[in-house]
């Protein structure tokens, strides 16, 4: 649809990560070791020999999902910033399915956990979803406010009626085993993996060759238009946020059922997948091609930093330091090709006499 | 010596002349009114002489003295002011923050300014302010417990601070009651007697008679009329601000089956805005099989707030909407569609077209069931679709895979006219069908509504252009004030009469029922 556009494209999503790592080898060279040798480490571990690969895959799919979540909403110019708490609601329920539901045979109960978790994705999405159609609420705010109300609510389940009594620290009941994705060889992948794929497949065709994904086009390209036509926008910011929460819950039970395989409080890592999705959806563009890249590199990063621990005397943290920049030079870019930065510099001047007078 | 004087001012816009040589003389302390359609030029105009605007040509000259304003603060160093349509006030502060707003009185410690604001001072400022000027405000109310009335005299006194001798008001009474209206004549007569020299852009003609000393007329931006107000009279200023050249180059033969078979009826229809002020009263009118209904009229008179009503984008409070037999109202707009009835809309950038979208896919918004299966599209049938409009409605495209807004503005417009008609309605609700399209275009539009009109079908044809409407239809109504204030036969009427309707004058004789 819109080519030779791409080279820009790239260039706003290359050029932070290159800033970033430049910015991070600047501090690796203050504690007096060698950026290049360890970025040739965190990066070589994780993405260039098999093992590591496969394990940088594995860590890549709730993350794969998580950007899509965020990256449809963004398409049609909803801002669905819950993917996180919709993550965590689904996975836990997730795991108590796996470890309640004594179902004996391991793909049904597999099914039955995805669809626990991924129906209370869909239905704690839907609370924006409703005030957003009907009641002009801002999503951004609800969303946004709705993650702190769902860390509360399961930490409360996980500390009192779901809490694993012979466990000494704060934990969900681990699933039972035929609710487990077991590991692929010697790697820590898992078949969730190629769940994951699929349901990036899936999505992938919805956007592009479907009337729904034309639909979610031109609402984000034009909303009035999109109303004109006979697209009832409200309708379909109902069925963009259900997409977006079955997502986030699909990734919050693949962690759960392939990774965690209990609910802790600290599930979901600091930052959360669902955060993390977000700046992968930025790096990525919102084009699925772009999510997958940025997936499997963010991925890498994260894998790569225990890597870095291991074999140089540069902390782990610096993985961390390289993140937060990357976030940073993102959301410059992403004010750039959104609001178009510098064409509103340059009508600041005029603009600012214009409301002297006034 | 005059105030304000323009020597073949002229601004275009990507080769649109948006003002054409204008020439216009504004004497020291005298109420001028510039009056106009939508369109026009007045704004433009105004805005070169604010300084928002620069001229592409021309020269201003303010007190026989040249200027070229950089920006409104250029404007302002040589005392000009302007009100604008939409007011500039914070409505959480007070009327004195924001007369003062920029322009702050600080408190004094020793003989020199701290940053401190002196709120007693500015309160006895702006109360010495409206005693001068003898207006009836309360410094101390918020702004937003005002009346949209006193609002306007907040922005008048905004500007009489800031020791202003020309004062410019865009449309200074749209959003007027008539009661409030006849206060803002009285104010801007004191003001003239006290010295300052006024301009006043409107479209609304009984206000130009009863306030100003000379009006100018601006029709297509060229000044058509410049006279004292003494001199003329509304009918005559009507007259020059509608009535155009006809451009119509499309045979019309007519043939009116009014009353036959009413295809698209609209009954009683009322409706209200966001502010809940009542838009609509009281619609109704039938379009028959076989027939154009026109509806003319001054632009804001309530033919948009129609259109939304009648398009599904608007909630109508009141009335019914039936289409061949089946009710309509309040239905969504791809039950409309589906019922039967196409929609060219009035902005096409902004309802009709997706710029940022491809051609492809902007000939199969709203009809998406013919070229998907199962909800997914087929590509090839959408190429088709699209290479089938193409052709048959000759737009010109220089690659069928870009997107619209690489398409001029007849070519954009072609879309959307092929798309609703290839739709197979029975109903065509065309608003501004032509506006801003070259006249090949212009040509082509109106011969495709005419040969679906002879197919048997119903048009509601909506739009400022009176030429147009007068030419198209078969019958014309026009609306003033959200009314339906008459209906005229478009073979026997004259600019004149049609013009006196529009300015909301009540027909003389008969011919009235809609």
């Amino acid at each position: 649809m819109s080519k030779g556009k791409w080279g820009p494209k790239m260039l706003n999503s290359i050029l932070p990560v290159l800033l970033a790592f430049g910015i991070g080898a600047i501090v690796i060279l203050l504690i007096g070791e060698d950026p290049l040798e360890a970025y040739g480490i965190m990066l070589g571990k994780s993405l260039l020999t098999t093992k590591g690969f496969l394990n940088t895959l594995h860590y890549a799919a709730p993350l794969l999902l998580t950007g899509l979540a965020i990256a449809v909403t963004f398409k049609a110019n909803i801002f669905n910033m819950g993917v996180e708490g919709q993550l965590l609601f689904g996975g836990f329920f997730a795991g108590i399915a796996g470890a309640y539901l004594p179902v004996g045979d391991p793909l049904l109960h597999k099914l039955l956990c995805f669809a626990v978790g991924m129906g209370c994705g869909v239905l704690f999405a839907m609370i924006p979803a409703l005030l957003k159609a009907y009641c002009h609420v801002d999503e951004m705010v609800v969303t946004l406010t709705l993650n702190y109300a769902m860390i509360k609510v399961l930490e409360y389940l996980s500390t009192g009626p779901f809490r694993e009594a012979g466990s000494g620290y704060v934990c969900t009941p681990t699933v039972l085993d035929s609710a487990m994705f077991y590991r692929l060889g010697s790697s820590r992948i898992t078949a969730f993996f190629f769940v994951a794929l699929g349901a990036f497949l899936l999505v992938w065709f919805v956007m592009r060759r479907t009337r729904l994904g034309y639909e979610i086009t031109a609402i984000g390209k034009n909303p009035e238009f999109a109303e004109a036509t006979g697209m009832r926008v409200h309708r379909k910011i109902i069925v963009l946020m259900a997409l977006s929460g079955a997502l986030a819950g699909l990734a919050g039970t693949g962690f759960m059922l392939s990774e965690k395989f209990k609910y802790t409080l600290s599930f979901s890592g600091n930052p959360g997948l669902g955060w993390d999705g977000m700046l992968i959806a930025l790096l990525g563009r919102h084009s699925p091609a772009g999510i997958l890249i940025a997936a499997v590199f963010y991925s890498a990063l994260k894998t790569g930093a225990d890597n870095i621990n291991m074999y140089t005397h540069v902390p782990k943290e610096i993985v961390a330091v390289i993140q937060s920049l990357m976030i940073l030079f993102l959301a410059v870019q992403f004010l750039d090709e959104r609001y178009g930065l510098l064409a509103r510099l340059k009508a600041r001047k005029g603009a600012k006499a214009d409301a002297i007078t006034r | 010596m005059s105030a304000i004087r323009t020597v073949n001012l002229t601004r275009t816009f990507d080769g649109f002349v948006a003002n054409d040589r204008i020439n216009l003389t504004v004497e020291p302390r005298e109420i001028k009114c510039i009056v106009g359609e939508n369109g026009a030029g007045k704004t433009t105009l105004m805005n070169m002489l604010y300084g928002v605007l620069k001229p592409t040509s021309g020269q201003i000259y303010i007190h026989d003295e040249p200027v070229a304003f950089r920006s409104p603060l250029d404007a302002m160093e040589k005392h000009i002011g302007m009100v604008h349509q939409h007011f500039k006030l914070v409505p959480s502060l007070t009327v004195y923050e924001n007369i003062l707003l920029g322009v702050e009185l600080n408190r004094k410690w020793r003989g020199r300014p701290t940053p401190l604001i002196d709120r007693d001072a500015e309160i006895q400022t702006v109360e010495a302010l409206i005693e001068t000027y003898h207006f009836q405000l309360d410094p101390r109310e918020k702004v937003q417990n005002l009346s949209v009335g006193l609002c306007q005299q907040v922005e008048i006194l905004k500007m009489l601070y800031r020791n202003v001798s020309i004062l410019i008001l865009d449309e200074p009474t749209s959003v007027l009651t008539p009661q409030e209206v006849d206060v803002l004549i009285r104010k801007l007569k004191d003001l003239r007697d006290a010295g300052k020299t006024i301009i006043v852009i409107t479209h609304k003609l009984r206000e130009v008679m009863a306030l100003s000393d000379s009006v100018t007329v601006i029709k297509q931006g060229r000044v058509v009329g410049d006279m004292r107000t003494s001199q003329t009279n509304e009918r005559a200023l009507a007259q020059m601000m509608v009535g155009r050249d006809v451009v119509l180059t499309v045979q019309n033969d007519g043939c009116c089956a009014c009353g036959r078979h009413p295809a698209y009826s609209v009954h009683n229809l009322t409706a209200e805005n966001e502010a809940g002020k009542q838009v609509l009263h009281n619609i109704s009118f039938d379009v028959c099989q076989e027939e154009i209904l026109g509806i003319a009229g001054v632009e804001g008179n309530g033919q948009s707030e129609l259109v939304k009503a009648l398009s599904g984008l608007m909630t109508v409070t009141g009335g019914s909407v039936t289409l061949g037999g089946q009710d309509c109202t309040n239905d969504w707009p791809d039950e409309l569609r589906r019922k039967g009835l196409g929609i060219i809309p009035e902005d096409r950038y902004a309802q009709g077209l997706c710029m940022e979208m491809s051609i492809a896919d902007n000939c199969v918004a709203g009809h998406c069931e013919a070229v998907s299966r199962f909800g997914v599209f087929q590509r090839r049938k959408v190429k088709a679709c699209r290479d089938r409009y193409l052709q048959k409605y000759d737009i010109r495209v220089a690659e069928a895979e870009g997107t619209v807004s690489q398409l001029s503005g007849g070519n954009a417009q072609k879309i959307i006219v092929a798309r609703e008609l290839e739709n197979r309605p029975q109903v065509i609700l065309a608003c501004q069908p032509t506006r801003g399209v070259d006249i090949g275009s212009i040509e082509f539009i109106h011969s495709q509504l005419l040969q679906f009109r002879n197919a048997g079908n119903a048009v509601l044809l909506i739009s400022s252009e009176l030429s147009e409407v007068l030419s198209l239809s078969d019958r014309v109504l026009v609306m003033y004030n959200g009314c339906i204030i008459g209906t005229v036969n478009p073979r026997t009427t004259t600019a004149e009469e049609v013009g006196l309707l529009m300015a909301g004058a009540k027909p003389s004789s008969g011919e009235e029922s809609a």
